[in-house]
Order: C-alpha cells, then sequence, then structure tokens
C-alpha cells in the first residue's frame, strides 16, 4: 500500500438524499473518502448511517429515488457521477465489484453457480486483461472453475454444476466472492459479507477476502456494522453516523486514541473479551430523523455530551488525505485543529 | 391514524384511484335510489316511439318496445350489483376459512381443500356456471350460488397461500406463547393479515361476477325478462347492430364495461386501505 | 461432585426430537439427540451453537411450541413433556415459560398495537378483564424502559430497540418463572444493543428469573449467563460456569468457537465436512469429521461427559464438563 501514490477510489463531499413519500432523506452528507491500491479500509457504522447507501452510490446502483445532490467520485482517474450508463456497467463487475449480504438471495437460484461465474467472464470477455485468441470460448469454462478453486471449494469441477439452494452459507458467500473477483477488479466493495454467517464460517471467509486482497494487491472496500471484526482485518477504518464519515483513522490508532466522541461509544457499547454489563456504555440517544430540514451541521450534537453551540452551526471536514483525522471540533484528544498527524 | 383519515390519504394520492372511487359512488347511488330518480318506469312500453336514437328526451334511445333505455339502464344496476355482491359474499365467508385451514393445518385439511378447488377448476368456468343453474333451476338465487361456486377457488388459494407464508413467521409462535389456539390464531392473527390481499380478490371478483351474471342472463340463464339486468339488455339489442340500432345494445354494454372498469380499480385502493403499513 | 441441595426449576432428561425427511422412506433428522440439562432457580443458563446444531430445535421443545420424540422436561417436578404441544397454549402452565424471539420485527403481529401484544396474554392465560390487563401493560411497559405513549403505536412506526423492548414486555407480562431468549438482540444495532442487555439482565435480578440465553455471539453470552452449554449438532458437548468454558474450553469445538471470536488471537481452523445431522451413527463423535485432535476410538465410541479432572460425571452436573476422549489436550493454534 503506497500513499504517496493518487488514490484509486477519492470520494469529495459526497452528498446523495432520497425523495420518499414522507419527505426527502439526507442520507449522505459531504462524505470524503479514499481508497489506495492495495488498502482494506473498513467502513464501520450502524444502521441509518448511510453506509450500504454509499457503497451502491459508489457503483451507481443507488434506488431510483436516490438523488446525488453535491460531490465526486473519481475513480482511477475518471469522474464516476458523470460517467454514463455504459461507461457505469463496463466498469462494474471487471474494475469495480461488490459481494453482498445474504449470499443465497444475492446468487441467481435458477443457474448453477459456475454458469453464474462464467456470465461475468463473458460480458467482459473483451476487456478481459491477458486472454486473446481462438481459445477464448474453452476459456470461460475452465476459467469458472479456476475461479472456484482459487476460493477453496473443494471439488470444483463438479461444485460448477450446483445450484445455491444445494450448498451452504459458507459456500454461497464463497461462489459470489469468486464472482466478485473473475474478473480481477482493483477494487472491491464487500457490504456486510459475513453477517448471518456462523461464527466459524465468517471467520474462514474474512481471511479468504483479505488472502486474496493482498495477494491481487486489491483495493477493498469492507462495510460493516461489527467494529472487532473491522479491526482484526482492515488496516484503516472509516467511521460513518448518520451520513457523515467521523473518523478515518488507521486501525491500531482509531483504538488507542479515538478521536471522535461517537467512536468512543461505539466501542465501549461493544462486549468485548474483558467486559463486564456495567462497563459497557450505550450510545445516548437516538438517530436524528434524517428527513428534517433544520438537521443541525454536526448530526451526533445532540447525543454528545462535549457538544457546544459551534457544533450546530458549522462542522470541520473529514481530512481524507490525513492519516487520522475527525470531523469534529472537540476531538477526544483535546486538541482543537480537526486534523491530526501522528508520528511513525 | 385511523381508518377514515387514513382512507382519504390514499385516494387523494393517486388520481386514477380518486376517479375509480367517485365511478363506484356512482354506481351505488345507481344500485340505491336507481327506481327513483330515473325519468321513465323501465317497464313502460309507450315511454317513447320504439327504437328512437339518443335524443334530448331519452339520451339512450328506446328499445324495440319503446322502453327508454337509459331507464332501464340505471335500474338493472340494483339487480347487477346485488347479483355480484351476494355471489362474492358467499364465496368469501366460505372459501376464506377453507383456504385459510388448509394453508395454515396443511396435512389432509390441505389435500382435501386443495383437490376441491382444482376439481372446480378444471372446468371452463362459465361452462360450469351455465350447468349449475341449467340443473338447479332458472332463478337468481340459482345464478348467486353458481357465481360463488366458481369464485371459490380463487379465494381458497389467496387463503391458502398467504396463511401457508404466515404460518412459520414469528408472531404466530409468540401468539401460541400468549395463549392462542390454533383456531384462534387463525381467526385473530392470521385472517386480518390476509385482508389486504384478499381485498384484491373481492374487488376483481365482483367486477368478474357481474360479468358472469350478465353473460348467463345473455344466453337466457337465469334473470327472465322484462326485468331490466344488463346482460339481458344487450340480449335484446343484439339483433339490432346488424340494422343500425346501435344505441340499444351499446349503452348496456358499455355501463357493464364501465362498472367492472371499476372495481378493478377499486382493488388497489383498497388494499392501501387496508394495510396498517402504508399508514405513516 | 456438584449437585445442589434444592431440586432444579428446570430439569431436561434425554429429550430428543427426531424428524422424518420427506422422500427418504425411514430417514430420520436428528435435531436433537440425548440431551439433558438444568437450570436452578434465579440461574442464567447460556446456550450457544451455530447454524444447524439444534438450538432452535430445543428451544421450541422447552417452550413447548413442540413435542419430543422421548424424554423428560421436568418443570418444578412436573414432566411438561406429557402434555401435548397441540393444547399447551390453553393450558394454565402456559405461563410457566415464557421466551422472547430474535427478530423483533418479525415477532410482532403488524396489525396489532404495541398495548395490544401485551394485553393479549394477560386477557388469555391471566384471567384477566380488560381493564386489569391494560394496567398491567402499563406497568410492564415502565418496568422495560417503554413510554406510555408508545403503546398506541404500530409495530412499524417503532424501532427496533423499542420493538425488542415490547417483545420483552409481553414475555413478562404473565409473570412466567423461566424465561427463554432466542438471540434477542442478534438484529440490533450495537449500541441499542448494550441498552437491552443491561435492561434483561437488570429485570433477571430484580424478578429473580431463570433463563436460558440462546446465542451465537459468545462475548454477549458471557455477560448474561452464570452457566453455559455448546451444542453441536444435536448433542451438548460442554457445560460449566460461563467464565470457566470461556477461559478454559476443554471441548476442541468450544475451542474453536471460542478462537474465532475476533481480536483474540492465533484462530483454530476447523477443516473438512460437517457430519450429517440424518441418522447418524450411534457411537461416532459427531465432531470427529472436523475435530483437529480426532483420534481412532473417536469414531468408535461415543465421549461420556467427563470434568476437568477426567472423570466421568452424573446427569446433572453443574461443574465444567466436556464430551471428549481427549478433554483439555491443548489444541495446536494455528497462526491467523
Amino acid at each position: 500500500m503506497n500513499t504517496a501514490q493518487p488514490p484509486l477510489l477519492d470520494v469529495q463531499d459526497f452528498s446523495l438524499e432520497f425523495r420518499t413519500r414522507s419527505g426527502t432523506v439526507n442520507a449522505l452528507q459531504g462524505v470524503n473518502l479514499r481508497l489506495h491500491k492495495g488498502e482494506i479500509v473498513g467502513l464501520v457504522g450502524e444502521s441509518g448511517s448511510g453506509k450500504s447507501v454509499l457503497s451502491y452510490a459508489l457503483l451507481g446502483i443507488s434506488d431510483a429515488a436516490a438523488k446525488v445532490t453535491g460531490g465526486s467520485v473519481r475513480f482511477g482517474g475518471m469522474e464516476l457521477l458523470q460517467a454514463g450508463k455504459d461507461a457505469l456497467s463496463e466498469l462494474r463487475g471487471r474494475e469495480i465489484s461488490m459481494i453482498f449480504q445474504s449470499p443465497r438471495t444475492a446468487l441467481n437460484p435458477i443457474r448453477s453457480v459456475g454458469l453464474q461465474i462464467e456470465d461475468v467472464l463473458r460480458r467482459h470477455a473483451m476487456a478481459t486483461r491477458g486472454r486473446t485468441g481462438p481459445d477464448q470460448a474453452l476459456g470461460f469454462r475452465e476459467r469458472a472453475v479456476q475461479a472456484l478453486r482459487e476460493v477453496a471449494i473443494a471439488d470444483p469441477e463438479r461444485r460448477f454444476h450446483a445450484y445455491p439452494f444445494e450448498l451452504s452459507g459458507g459456500m454461497c458467500q464463497r461462489v459470489m466472492i469468486a464472482i466478485a473477483l473473475a474478473c480481477r477488479p482493483s477494487l472491491l466493495i464487500a457490504d456486510e459479507p459475513t453477517t448471518g454467517l456462523d461464527v466459524t464460517t465468517q471467520a474462514s471467509v474474512m481471511d479468504l477476502i483479505t488472502a486474496l486482497a493482498r495477494e491481487r494487491e486489491m483495493a477493498t472496500l469492507f462495510i460493516t456494522h461489527d467494529l472487532a471484526l473491522a479491526a482484526e482485518y482492515c488496516d484503516r477504518i472509516v467511521v460513518m453516523h448518520a451520513g457523515h464519515a467521523v473518523e478515518s483513522a488507521p486501525t491500531r490508532l482509531l483504538f488507542t486514541q479515538p478521536l471522535h466522541p461517537y467512536t468512543a461509544r461505539l466501542m465501549s457499547s461493544t462486549p468485548a473479551r474483558d467486559s463486564t454489563l456495567a462497563s459497557l456504555l450505550p450510545v445516548p440517544g437516538q438517530l436524528p430523523d434524517l428527513r428534517r430540514s433544520d438537521l443541525p451541521a454536526c448530526r451526533f450534537v445532540d447525543r454528545c455530551e462535549r457538544a457546544a453551540p459551534r457544533c450546530r452551526e458549522s462542522l470541520p471536514p473529514l481530512d481524507s488525505s490525513a492519516e487520522h483525522s475527525t470531523a469534529c471540533w472537540f476531538p477526544l484528544n483535546g486538541a482543537a485543529a480537526a486534523e491530526l498527524e501522528s508520528c511513525p | 391514524m385511523s381508518t377514515l383519515k387514513h382512507a382519504r390519504h390514499i385516494l387523494a394520492e393517486n388520481p386514477t384511484t380518486g376517479i375509480a372511487t367517485v365511478m363506484f359512488l356512482v354506481f351505488l347511488l345507481m344500485a340505491l335510489f336507481g327506481p327513483w330518480l330515473v325519468p321513465f318506469d323501465p317497464l313502460d312500453t309507450s315511454a317513447g316511439k320504439p327504437l328512437s336514437a339518443p335524443g334530448a328526451s331519452h339520451w339512450f334511445g328506446t328499445d324495440a318496445l319503446g322502453r327508454d333505455i337509459f331507464s332501464r339502464v340505471v335500474v338493472a344496476t340494483r339487480l347487477d350489483l346485488g347479483i355480484a355482491f351476494s355471489a362474492v359474499l358467499l364465496s368469501f365467508v366460505i372459501g376464506m376459512p377453507l383456504g385459510l385451514a388448509a394453508g395454515f393445518l396443511g396435512g389432509w385439511w390441505d389435500r382435501i381443500v386443495s383437490r376441491g378447488a382444482d376439481t372446480i377448476m378444471a372446468f371452463p368456468l362459465f361452462v360450469l356456471a351455465m350447468g349449475i343453474v341449467a340443473a338447479l333451476g332458472n332463478t337468481v338465487g340459482n345464478i348467486i350460488l353458481a357465481t360463488a361456486v366458481i369464485n371459490l377457488p380463487f379465494y381458497i388459494r389467496v387463503a391458502r397461500a398467504e396463511a401457508n407464508v404466515r404460518r412459520n413467521a414469528g408472531w404466530v409462535e409468540a401468539a401460541r406463547l400468549a395463549g392462542n389456539n390454533d383456531l384462534r390464531i387463525l381467526a385473530v392473527h392470521v385472517f386480518p393479515n390476509t385482508l389486504p390481499p384478499a381485498m384484491v380478490q373481492v374487488s376483481l371478483n365482483m367486477g368478474w361476477a357481474i360479468l358472469n351474471a350478465a353473460g348467463l342472463s345473455f344466453i337466457g340463464l337465469g334473470v327472465r325478462p322484462p326485468e331490466p339486468e344488463w346482460g339481458i339488455l344487450v340480449a335484446e339489442g343484439a339483433q339490432f347492430i346488424v340494422s343500425g340500432e346501435w344505441w340499444v345494445s351499446f349503452f348496456p354494454g358499455a355501463v357493464l364495461m364501465l362498472a367492472v372498469f371499476t372495481f378493478n380499480l377499486l382493488g388497489d385502493a383498497l388494499r392501501d386501505i387496508f394495510d396498517p403499513r402504508k399508514r405513516t | 461432585m456438584n449437585i445442589s441441595p434444592t431440586p432444579p426449576l428446570l430439569r431436561v432428561e434425554g429429550l430428543s426430537k427426531r424428524f422424518a425427511l420427506a422422500g427418504k422412506k425411514g430417514a430420520l433428522l436428528h435435531a436433537v439427540d440425548d440431551v439433558s440439562l438444568h437450570i436452578e432457580p434465579g440461574e442464567s443458563l447460556g446456550l450457544v451453537g451455530e447454524s444447524g446444531c439444534g438450538k432452535s430445535t430445543l428451544v421450541r421443545l422447552l417452550a413447548r411450541l413442540l413435542d419430543p420424540s422421548e424424554g423428560r422436561i421436568e418443570f418444578d417436578g412436573l414432566d411438561l413433556a406429557t402434555l401435548p404441544a397441540r393444547r399447551f397454549a390453553r393450558l394454565p402452565q402456559r405461563t410457566l415459560i415464557q421466551m422472547v424471539f430474535q427478530d423483533p420485527s418479525d415477532s410482532l403481529n403488524p396489525r396489532y398495537t404495541a398495548r395490544d401484544t401485551v394485553t393479549e396474554p394477560c386477557l388469555l392465560l391471566a384471567g384477566m378483564n380488560r381493564s386489569q390487563a391494560d394496567a398491567r401493560a402499563d406497568e410492564v411497559a415502565q418496568q422495560v424502559g417503554l413510554p406510555a405513549e408508545l403503546m398506541s403505536r404500530y409495530p412499524h412506526q417503532l424501532s427496533g430497540g423499542q420493538k425488542a423492548r415490547v417483545g420483552i414486555a409481553r414475555a413478562l407480562a404473565v409473570k412466567p418463572r423461566l424465561l427463554i431468549l432466542d438471540e434477542p438482540t442478534a438484529a440490533l444495532d450495537v449500541s441499542v444493543q448494550a441498552v437491552v442487555l443491561q435492561l434483561l439482565d437488570r429485570l433477571r435480578r430484580e424478578m429473580k428469573l431463570a433463563t436460558l440465553f440462546v446465542s451465537h455471539d459468545l462475548n454477549v453470552v458471557r455477560l448474561l449467563t452464570d452457566r453455559v452449554a455448546v451444542m453441536y449438532l444435536g448433542k451438548i458437548v460442554e457445560t460449566g460456569p460461563s467464565a470457566s468454558v470461556f477461559e478454559q474450553p476443554s471441548h476442541p469445538y468450544t475451542q474453536a468457537l471460542v478462537s474465532s471470536i475476533p481480536g483474540l488471537g492465533p484462530r483454530v481452523r476447523l477443516s473438512g465436512e460437517v457430519s450429517s445431522p440424518i441418522d447418524p451413527p450411534r457411537e461416532v463423535c459427531r465432531f470427529a469429521s472436523r475435530c483437529p485432535a480426532a483420534q481412532d476410538i473417536c469414531s468408535r465410541q461415543y465421549p461420556a461427559s467427563r470434568d476437568a479432572q477426567g472423570q466421568p460425571v452424573a446427569l446433572h452436573h453443574s461443574g465444567h464438563q466436556s464430551a471428549c476422549h481427549f478433554a483439555h489436550w491443548p489444541l495446536p493454534a494455528q497462526a491467523a
């Protein structure tokens, strides 16, 4: 991972809203996020934080009611928000891939898993790196079997013909990983890939994703609500709350020196090895209603014990180029500045 | 939000729903107050010159016996809607419990009820209705019965599907823990939750039942002339289409079509009104 | 030996549930196989295991929503297994055992307000009239921290945490002696989860309630339970005081489970296929096909439960015990 290089994915000041029957939901506001090649970043937040919404927006597969209201998303130099449907369609699966929650429902139930991998290969056949020539047709079947082997599915030739319902949850997730990585994308977005899987299966799926990511130097955005899981596998973590990215830090630093009050509360409410019930400090209050038109600048202000009138007026931006940054006027280490550099 | 307020909200939202509701109310008024509102006695053969075209005094023209078609069409509403409503009600009251039991309890219940429904559906439904009326006798009551019978499978299927889905829902198990036995769960918990899709079915069935009754009368089964009924009115005018007096069949047919159309549109609105999840 | 002088509140012996499989003649799925456990009055027993281990079936057997194939479920001396599940809903014993469900969104009738949901068991089981039931509903709503104005709302108008409280209030309304909690916080956000867990613990202590806490989240189970039982493929493989089982897991499966918790260092990797719960051979350890420490004897003799000293234990022993021929062998921990 080389942060001196320009970032592979650069999200700046990204805002998005949903128009619904009951009002306009300000789902994302001023989000700054950067991913470099080969970096594994965890996007952590609870329900309503906007983490999934952000990932769908990056791929251009948001709900029809979604409307981007500002900012830019640059991928490898290309501005995704202005790309046409065809350009985005070319990117998906080939350069940017996504794996979803609930693997069994994300796979086509009436098509064998091997064919589903082949479908992706065929779709991007012309642009698939490194394969040209007359043996292309044979190549698809073999490459699909190879993809199954790469995700540690035993007996891949036989499993090629299996249907999703015949496979366990963990295996379905591996198939989804195989589909996502078939064309060797440079960015993988994993949206809660292990939620709903057993804890032992979860561990092996996460091991697989990170091993493949390292091996292929693939940037990975790992979306989860489980802070401990993110801590285990990610180089860097970005914490989201109510549509804002509130803190970004290398994993170790996030846990030893959390800057944003929400991050600290999130950690203290997660049961850990040596917690007791009394030591769990839940996050007070509730998420603000994102349909309000009078939302304060900092959306955590009504739940924060360090809040001041200034927090309602304005918010310092999260600096995605800094190593450890938070969008807070009164970060926990007492420094008033919103940007921090940490000594190597 | 109370049901009425919620209903108004739904109706205001979607213009087609609003139109359908207005039309439904018009038909309802026609059915209830028709006989008193019409300009002529529907059975009066001296209302006007026979086979006169639509005009100022006879909006829909007159038929071969000199009766005012407009009056006949309006008064027929009562009979048509009445037959359809009774048939649908009968179907609902018998079909829903059978379907719920089949879907929820499974086993033998399911086998018997499903095979029964399949047997009914094996016949071309209109032919079956004809057969029932022919066998039991040519009365309005038997039209209602026949229409109810051929509509049973739809209710059985809807109820069965909905009950089957909800059988394993968490709140069904929770209801058992709260002291509900199977019967009570079906009646108090599952049934109200299956109402929304059932309501759509009810409305569509009303349209179908009207068509069915009209169809049976058209071929001479069921309602006898001179009783005004849309199907009969269309039948009476069928022979005149070729000779140019189009209005005798056209207007009854058009109103029949509008009625069926109204009920189809209403189905969606009814489902929205009954679904508490749409109350925000 | 650790046998408590007072009889346990719940004593389960030799409980089994076998399901006939559609299609395969005579094949039986052993969802719960010869399970024995006990819960003392006021004690909290945890039940952990992954999907397919049979804990949902076990829970439904204990809650009397399902009839066992064989075995005894003794509650305060009365064998509840003899009362058929079909009729149990209307029996007075129904109030003894209540349950809080996993998914609050799925376990509330979408057409019932919170008040309807909480008053229903009072009306049906506790013989109260409407005003008594309302009073009780208000009382228990306050105990679970549910504001009175939320009682007239429908589930879709409540947040996840509020729905969870309604489910808890419903279970407590008829003052049960045993409360089964089936993954009560699994569907909740972590901050709400903390609040609900603290609430459950407080209620348990205040009402001196015995609880069976089922969860796949080991950290959570550790916080709320006195003892814990680990289930695998229909059988209980390890039980004991929670602290002891988590600090020093002795069954290889428990060791793998505990090591899979993120952040706890090297993980035990399980390989091989999970053995089938259909007609399992009686004398083979269920975990043998995946066990890193499996030996010949594991496929020839089903291991008896032994304590930390390797001695066989009595049926309702409260100390730390596991069903493994080689309990306490330290497993080779593979590097992460």
